[in-house]
């Protein structure tokens, strides 16, 4: 058991998120750097689960903390580790370090302070956070009030239960990253990317525009989606008279679509393209210029507000073939070392 | 438009987006149902979800268990085996609704615009009266469940009594749970407080979605309205209202879904005879599908 001292900006309780609920309307929510998160169950013994938006297995449950700060007191020894934006976090004032499994004994005190790089901290516990699940997850998703402590973030004084414990604490302690694979949040954040379907929308000069701007990220961005400021895009004249009676005059609106999967980048009035997030609607109405690739998601989410992300676009095969060496890596028991 | 052959197309690894047309209407949304009905009998390896919208079916899948051509080919052969569609299961549900509703004129009193019913019906060249009459005049067919949890879209079955009024320029910040509104053509009702933009014009005192799942209607899950179901409103009065929210909230409300099956085919063929055409075309427009 953990006890909440501050909860900070924004922390949930979140895992690989939940599958099955876009006819519904339940977006997969999740980690929103699914690759962080799935490292840090792997420091502390816990299942990674599967791959971001497929959600084979929602994997154990850690805490995703908002630009960092979070404040936790244990109420019972535990092997915890922190990855994803570096919080300078401290266990009774004396530092730990970022991508490596340490005990949080009785008593003692997590703090971690503001992200430096980075936009999301994640936090691991041996045995994962034990909330109910919820539709096969644990993810929190607030606006929808589920998932997680109460549908909602942490709030001081919450008690936040931990699974049973299947290893010694010293043999967990003291785990790490293979260092090589610890990934850099300096900006520009580069961002891969295939063609959207309605690419073809957009004119020639904008599309060029789209892959040649660095975006700078609107503070508004959220788990829902990310705004991206730059320059405005134009779409392709000759819109039929049917579209405009369905959808309106504004050439952004299509008829609604499916719009998800997360990473699906919307233009609406060409104006700050959104990627969708883990949180987002499951459909949409925008015209979509291009979705960002499942493994890339985990860098979207590291953007901090006003940090600049560049779109580079690749094949289709080499986005599965971007997946299939992630899943390689996650599997590969030499990655902790 | 409805195009000849339907068109994928891929969103990133791990989705793709089987598209029958450019437009929005019902025979192009029977399309898109029947063949959610056909992949979830014959599910091919990988498939990991489907989400059936008015002109499109999106699909997820694994891209590390099978490929996207491998679905891309199954839904083809679902296609060609599929032929008209006759019928389809469709459950009706009845929608208690106090129209002109005192949260609905908060709301808008709270973004400084006019009470939106009487937009609505000056929008439409109706009278409040006729707005209501018109919208519990015919059922309105659900093409898909979607954007925030339990929210839905439905157009009006009969074409004559088809309505809508544009969204808001700037949406609101909020909107009191289980209002009906019209985006556009589409009929919806807000699940839970949200933002948005939809004309706001009554409120029906049954939950939309309810995470409590207590009454055998969410025997499946938190959300009210399924693809395919036919919706039909039922004005109501204040003291029905909240009698009827007393029982919601009790749990003891029996809510008032009956299965079914739509006579398809029989619709499609209402629509040619009432001279409603099965698509719509711009012999001008310069635009094309890729």
């Amino acid at each position: 058991m953990l006890k909440v001292i501050d909860g900070g900006l924004r922390t949930t309780v979140q895992d690989m998120g939940r599958r099955g609920g876009q006819a519904l309307g339940i977006p997969p929510s999740g980690a929103q750097d699914g690759f962080a998160l799935r490292i840090a169950n792997l420091l502390v013994g816990n299942p990674p689960g599967g791959p971001l938006v497929v959600r084979d297995d929602p994997g154990a449950a850690g805490l995703e903390l908002t630009l960092g700060r979070l404040k936790l007191k244990a109420l019972q020894d535990h092997v915890l580790a922190l990855t994803g934006a570096d919080t300078g976090a401290t266990v009774d004032g004396e530092a730990v370090p970022c991508w490596t499994s340490f005990v949080l004994r009785e008593g003692q005190t997590l703090a971690c302070g503001l992200a430096q790089s980075g936009a999301r901290a994640y936090l691991a516990v041996h045995g994962g956070i034990d909330v109910p699940l919820y539709r096969g997850s644990r993810a929190t998703h607030v606006s929808g009030g589920f998932g997680g402590l109460e549908g909602r973030p942490l709030a001081k004084d919450d008690r936040l239960p931990v699974g049973a414990a299947t290893a010694a604490v010293a043999d967990l302690a003291g785990r790490r990253l293979r260092p090589d694979l610890v990934p850099s949040y300096a900006p520009p954040m580069q961002v891969r990317t295939v063609a959207g379907p309605e690419e073809h929308h957009f004119t020639a000069d904008s599309v060029e525009a789209f892959y040649a701007t660095a975006w700078k990220l609107n503070p508004k961005a959220d788990r829902t989606g990310m705004r991206l400021i730059g320059p405005e895009l134009s779409f392709r004249p000759g819109r039929p008279h049917y579209l405009i009676e369905d959808a309106g005059k504004d050439p952004s609106n299509i008829v609604i679509d499916p719009g998800a999967p997360v990473g699906t980048v919307q233009v609406p009035s060409g104006v700050e393209p959104i990627v969708l997030c883990v949180d987002s609607p499951s459909i949409g109405g925008y015209a979509r210029i291009a979705v960002v690739i499942t493994t890339d998601m985990a860098r979207v989410g590291q953007v901090r507000p006003f940090e600049e992300t560049r779109f580079v676009r690749i094949s289709h095969e080499d986005a599965v073939a971007a997946l299939a060496a992630q899943e390689a890596t996650i599997a590969d028991p030499d990655i902790i070392i | 438009m409805i195009y000849d052959e339907p068109i994928f197309r891929t969103l990133g690894d791990t989705a793709i987006n089987v598209e029958f047309g450019d437009e929005s209407s019902i025979p192009i949304n029977f399309r898109i149902l029947a063949l959610d009905f056909a992949l979830r009998e014959h599910p091919p390896k990988g498939l990991a979800e489907t989400n059936p919208q008015v002109r499109t079916l999106g699909l997820v899948f694994n891209p590390l268990a099978t490929t996207r051509a491998r679905i891309v080919d199954h839904v083809k052969a679902l296609i060609a085996a599929q032929g008209t569609v006759e019928t389809l299961p469709s459950r009706r549900v009845i929608i208690p609704a106090l129209y002109d509703d005192p949260w609905s004129r908060e709301c808008a009193e709270a973004f400084g615009v006019r009470n939106n019913i009487e937009y609505i019906a000056e929008f439409n060249d109706m009278t409040v009266a006729q707005v209501i009459e018109t919208h519990t005049g015919c059922d309105y067919w659900v093409t898909g469940v979607g954007f925030v949890p339990g929210a839905f879209m439905s157009y009006a079955m009969d074409p004559g009594k088809r309505f809508g009024a544009p969204l808001y320029r700037t949406p609101r910040t909020w909107t009191h749970a289980r209002l009906l509104n019209f985006g556009g053509l589409t009929s919806t009702i807000y699940p839970i407080r949200i933002p948005g933009g939809g004309q706001l014009f009554g409120r029906t005192p049954i939950e939309i979605f309810d995470l409590r799942e207590i009454s055998p209607a969410f025997a499946d899950g938190p959300v009210l309205a399924c693809a395919g179901d036919r919706h039909r409103y039922e004005s109501i009065g204040r003291e029905e209202y909240d009698a009827i929210r007393a029982d919601v909230e009790a749990g003891t409300y029996a809510y008032r879904v009956e299965d079914g099956t739509f006579d398809c085919a029989g619709y499609v063929a209402w629509l040619a005879e009432i001279g409603e055409p099965a698509e719509r075309l711009d012999p001008e427009s310069l635009w094309k599908p890729v």
